[in-house]
């Protein structure tokens, strides 16, 4: 037996870490990897080595400046159509060249959706496109139905990067045609044409990047990159004083000063582009009384829950809004308060009667989640709202009896659409879950913002739909929660603002190592 | 593994006085301790366990840098009292251990009535059940029943009940079938006694040592195991304090600060070691066989 | 003897028959799985399709039947998260638990075995106090706690052990000291009073009588024929081990074994894994039971005899 451990061990134990080589401790390891099926802030971690989008930004910068990614140029040959010319010499991983057909294949099998899993993620952001089609062997076409004012935003999306038709088709069955299970298949044999390809991928455990040496664009700076799952906290704080990971991701306010009082450690951290936020069942029978709900909202301290649970890191705002939505951030605009007083107010014209008000949050899946659910319950008690936590990991958001409980609403793309329009447009996910409702008169607003080619016009429309969520609250964002990576000081990295979410972007320019 | 089950206790029993040894005092007196602080906590308790002061979080216990006057065990991620809620965390968990031992108790002896008095399929019936119930690794079935079905109270109950219902089971059994072929019981049956008057008027006082020493066992079996489910997260639901749960929870800051961890975790273990030794020296002084089969 | 050894299998069959339903009820009366493992953001033609393609359309009945048709030839069904075949899943972690049930396993012995003869050659002295007393806190300190102290001070105060998976030997020092904690100190007790017994009898004082030394007599004599018993003890412990106390201890240190792996897919309501894992684990116990009991039956012919 003493024998068996032994040889485990010697087989097992971590080499030296050589140069170029790091280990990423990670909370979350995705159960699968295919960007077009997720759009989860754990999936968002891991695509941007791997995969290239057609268009992509300068992601040093906030404002979003476009630039040539799988296409060179491109162009508007219609208010409808716009056309793109693809780079040459481009090649995936399992080493087959990028053709149009290859990209045509990957628009298309979101635009055009029929595997379940892809038609849910095309509908709700990529609904105005209609198909790809290929002009020659170098150059693509993208149909729009409307004049669409967010052309490069929306193909810069991850859920459209460029995926091999052959391989892909060739996973399972028929090698000709794109089945389920091809796509089933390919979440678990990823290949791409970024600098890192996969190289070993564990669902939920372990991902292994290695460096591609055929990438098209600036060679990669790292050999090798270790992904593993540390789901606790602590325990990633321990394993990156140990040595056994160079980076660990979501470091909680509350363990900051852990790992910068290490001389040989180091934080970086930002306030990321996701609300966590507090939804409200417009159609709870108890609840259907908008001033209840105002009530709710505006009893919410959020810059002391700031305060309290994220040191005053995080980012408190006053309407639906943030920075990175360059000319359509409206940070003057007032949506969201605190006044416990007009709560109290409220309740008592509402005739609130003091029946019970349940907050449902998962247990550990927001950072601070739990903690700010409880702290919230006492700033409700402070009004006279009896207010209790549920702690389940189901998502009731489609429950009927759902009556508060904590989201999040993240910048999938950099624009109002891409955040609170992702979630709460008409006919969307919180609407069609049945606790938020929307008429002709928000409809007609919300497509003005969403088609409007004038930045003014989207701007003014903006307005006049939050001003209708606050009529009739059914969200209230909490906070940009600050999240932090803690790392080796030897490690240069650090989250870029011009990335959704999470991203470990690891290609070149964005991390380096010194020499120690 | 329930401690009944141990033939080494049988063994270790007849070897010993049956006066209290100073180890067994010791634990006596603090599992009476123990069990005072939890009758009294809300009376004791500095503080309410549920009263959040979010700009005092994660203050240490008296003696320490930082200490926050009033809260001498520290106070919690939310700025809660430690002490406090170690108190109503130990009152809770005793409650539920408690309540389990009962449902047990209550399960188990009619189970164990029946099979030991009527025989045939309903006795084999049962102890089928009884032998399945060893069988299975009791842990993981509490473990996926609370995750599938969801915790409150009275699943967690319930489920803290059936934990140890077989204990009981063939201790009662047992004792019903070597007394019903005892003579006196067939002379209460010839001059007309029925079964229930039978079982309450001569077999149940017979079997009150027994089941004492027994109920004490188990206290300290479903205090682990309640611990245990509430520190995965799956018994007592925050806000409400009980020990596992305030481990678990407090699993994140260990690092930063461990009083939120060992307060309760040091409950945890003077509850269940005190509990045992107790268990252990009221069998001693009952004499009784547990192992009967 | 015959009958009780077919008895074994059938009685066997049975209760994972009644396992497998039983967890399949259980799994599907408490809710859609996909508002757990899909999670928000769905519309509800989106919702109803997913339901279609997971196949968790059907009614309870279908469902049950679709499944034991699956079982019957071999096929478990894909993981609804991992997508992958469950069987894969589950095997994949099937290692990892066993090693550590096997590190625990071998832990037990070298320390309760020495421990067990101490406390009954020196039962009168402070030795054998505190062997008891060791063997009862053994009991007494649940396992999380065990890991969670020795996390503290191991891992976060000293930064000596790693906390996380099973890399390398370091990673089994802790897991195998908070699972091996119960087992110790059953053994230990076991042992000891295995010895005292033996010890206690006739040819042990022949043997001192024919003036061999005392280690020889209590380790040859006494610790041989107390072996016995223990050994058996063993097989049984570990049934129970074999699922219950490695859940927790996997939890706390993301072993990638079985345990973790149950819980996880409970939590997460993947019941295709859970289904399978189960199935997995309760064959496991139901054949070292199956197993113990055909030893007990060939070893001791009063227990034959008495059974059959």
């Amino acid at each position: 037996m003493i024998r068996l451990m032994l040889t485990t061990a010697l087989a097992l134990m971590p080499l030296a870490a050589a140069a170029q080589e790091i280990t990423v401790g990670a909370a979350n390891m995705a159960p699968y990897l295919d960007p077009g099926r997720d759009h989860s802030n754990v999936g968002s971690q891991f695509y941007y080595n791997s995969f290239d989008t057609l268009i992509d930004r300068d992601h040093h910068k906030l404002e979003s400046e476009w630039v040539p990614a799988l296409a060179t140029s491109w162009e508007l040959v219609e208010p409808t159509v716009m056309e793109l010319k693809l780079r040459e010499g481009v090649k995936f991983h399992n080493g087959d060249d990028m053709t149009a057909d290859d990209v045509i294949f990957s628009l298309n099998r979101m635009i055009q959706a029929t595997f379940p899993l892809y038609v849910v993620r095309a509908k709700d952001r990529l609904g105005n496109f209609t198909k790809a089609e290929k002009v020659d062997e170098h150059t693509i076409r993208i149909h729009a139905a409307r004049e669409e004012p967010l052309w490069e935003t929306l193909i810069s999306l991850q859920q459209i990067m460029i995926i091999p038709e052959k391989y892909t088709k060739a996973l399972t069955g028929d090698p000709n045609v794109a089945e389920d299970s091809d796509y089933e298949a390919f979440a678990l044999a990823p290949v791409g044409t970024g600098p890192y390809k996969v190289e070993t991928f564990q669902p939920g455990e372990k991902l292994v990047w290695t460096r591609f040496d055929d990438f098209w664009g600036d060679r990669a700076p790292l050999e090798r990159v270790n992904v593993v799952q540390i789901a606790e906290t602590a325990s990633r704080v321990t394993a990156l004083k140990t040595g056994e990971a160079d980076i660990i991701t979501n470091l909680a306010p509350d363990q900051l000063s852990l790992v910068d009082s290490d001389p040989n450690l180091k934080t970086e951290g930002s306030a990321t582009a996701l609300f966590h936020v507090m939804i409200m069942n417009q159609n709870h029978a108890k609840l259907k009384d908008a001033r209840i709900r105002k009530a709710l909202s505006l009893a919410i301290d959020r810059d002391a829950l700031n305060e309290a649970l994220w040191l005053g890191k995080a980012v408190v705002p006053s309407t639906h809004t943030m920075k990175e939505m360059g000319a359509l951030h409206q940070p003057d605009l007032v949506t969201f308060e605190y006044d416990p007083e007009r709560a109290k107010a409220l309740l008592k014209e509402a005739g609130y009667d003091g029946f019970e008000i349940t907050y449902d949050t998962a247990a550990t899946y927001y950072t601070n989640g739990l903690l700010a659910a409880q702290a919230i319950m006492e700033m409700w008690a402070a009004v006279g709202v009896n207010g209790k936590v549920v702690v389940k990991d189901k998502w009731s958001g489609n429950d009927p009896e759902m009556m508060t409980r904590n989201w999040s609403n993240p910048m999938y793309f950099a624009d109002p659409f891409g955040s609170f329009g992702v979630m709460w447009a008409p006919n969307g996910p919180s609407e069609s879950e049945g606790r938020y409702n929307t008429d002709a008169d928000f409809a007609e607003k919300w497509e003005r913002f969403r088609f409007s080619t004038d930045v003014e016009a989207r701007k003014a429309a903006y307005v006049e739909v939050m001003e209708r969520v606050k009529e009739d609250p059914a969200v209230l964002p909490l906070y940009r929660p600050f999240e932090s990576w803690g790392m080796k000081a030897s490690v240069n990295w650090a989250p870029l603002p011009g990335h959704i979410p999470y991203v470990l972007d690891f290609r070149a320019g964005s991390i380096s190592l010194a020499d120690s | 593994m329930t401690i009944a089950a141990d033939p080494a206790f049988a063994a270790e029993r007849r070897r010993k006085p049956r006066r209290a040894d100073p180890i067994q005092k010791v634990a006596i007196g603090i599992a009476a301790l123990l069990a005072a602080s939890a009758l009294l906590a809300p009376l004791i308790a500095p503080y309410d366990p549920l009263a959040q002061s979010l700009l005092s979080r994660l203050r240490p216990p008296i003696g320490f840098e930082r200490f926050a006057a009033g809260h001498f065990a520290g106070t919690d991620e939310l700025g809660r009292d430690v002490l406090s809620r170690s108190l109503h965390g130990l009152r809770l968990t005793l409650a539920l251990a408690f309540a389990g031992a009962v449902i047990g108790l209550l399960i188990g002896g009619a189970l164990g009535l029946i099979a030991g008095l009527r025989r045939g399929w309903v006795e084999d019936t049962i102890m089928a059940l009884v032998d399945m119930q060893i069988a299975i690794p009791f842990t993981l079935v509490a473990l996926l029943v609370l995750s599938l079905m969801g915790s409150s109270l009275t699943v967690l109950v319930l489920v803290l009940g059936i934990a140890g219902w077989e204990q009981y089971a063939r201790i009662v059994r047992a004792e019903a079938r070597r007394l019903s072929v005892q003579p006196f019981l067939e002379a209460a049956r010839t001059a007309g006694a029925g079964p229930v008057y039978t079982a309450v008027r001569h077999i149940l006082p017979n079997l009150v040592s027994p089941l004492v020493v027994q109920f004490t066992l188990a206290l300290s079996n479903i205090v682990i195991l309640e611990s245990t489910l509430s520190f995965l997260g799956l018994g007592v639901q925050p806000p409400q304090p009980s020990l596992g749960s305030m481990v678990g929870l407090g699993r994140d800051y260990m690092p930063t600060a461990p009083w939120i961890v060992l307060a309760p975790a040091a409950l945890i273990v003077a509850l269940t070691f005190s509990v045992q030794i107790l268990g252990d020296w009221l069998r001693d002084r009952a004499d009784v066989r547990l192992r009967d089969r | 003897m015959i009958a009780y050894l077919v008895k074994i299998p059938v009685k066997a069959m049975v209760t994972l028959f009644a396992i497998v339903t039983v967890t399949f009820v259980a799994t599907r009366l408490s809710g859609n799985p996909i508002d757990t493992f899909l999670g928000d953001g769905l519309t509800a033609e989106g919702r109803e399709e997913l339901i279609r393609y997971f196949q968790l359309d059907g009614t309870l009945l279908q469902q049950y039947l679709a499944f034991l048709r699956g079982v019957l030839s071999g096929e478990f069904g894909l993981s609804f998260i991992d997508r992958r075949p469950v069987t894969e899943v589950v095997a994949e972690r099937l290692r990892p638990s066993a090693q550590l049930l096997l590190a625990s396993v071998a832990l037990t012995v070298v320390v309760s075995l020495p421990l067990g003869v101490l406390g009954a050659v020196y039962r009168k002295s402070w030795v054998g106090s505190a062997v008891m007393m060791l063997a009862f806190a053994g009991y007494a300190v649940p396992s999380f706690v065990l890991a969670i102290v020795m996390i503290l001070i191991f891992s976060y105060w000293l930064n000596w052990l790693p906390v996380v998976g099973n890399g390398s030997f370091l990673h089994f020092i802790m897991p195998t000291i908070a699972m091996s904690g119960v087992l110790i100190a059953a053994l230990t007790r076991f042992t000891r009073n295995a010895m005292l017994d033996v010890l206690g009898q006739d040819f042990i004082r022949t043997a001192r009588a024919k003036g061999l030394s005392e280690a020889r007599v209590v380790l040859r004599h006494g610790l041989g024929n107390a072996g016995v018993t223990v050994i058996s003890v063993i097989g049984l412990q570990i049934a129970g081990l074999a699922a219950a106390g490695s859940v927790v201890v996997e939890s706390i240190f993301s072993w990638p074994g079985i345990g973790q792996l149950l819980v996880n897919a409970a939590i997460m309501r993947d019941y295709p894994t859970l289904q399978f894992g189960v199935i997995a684990v309760a064959v496991a116990v139901v054949v070292i039971n199956a197993l113990t009991d055909v030893a007990y039956a060939l070893a001791d012919p009063r227990i034959r005899l008495s059974s059959a």
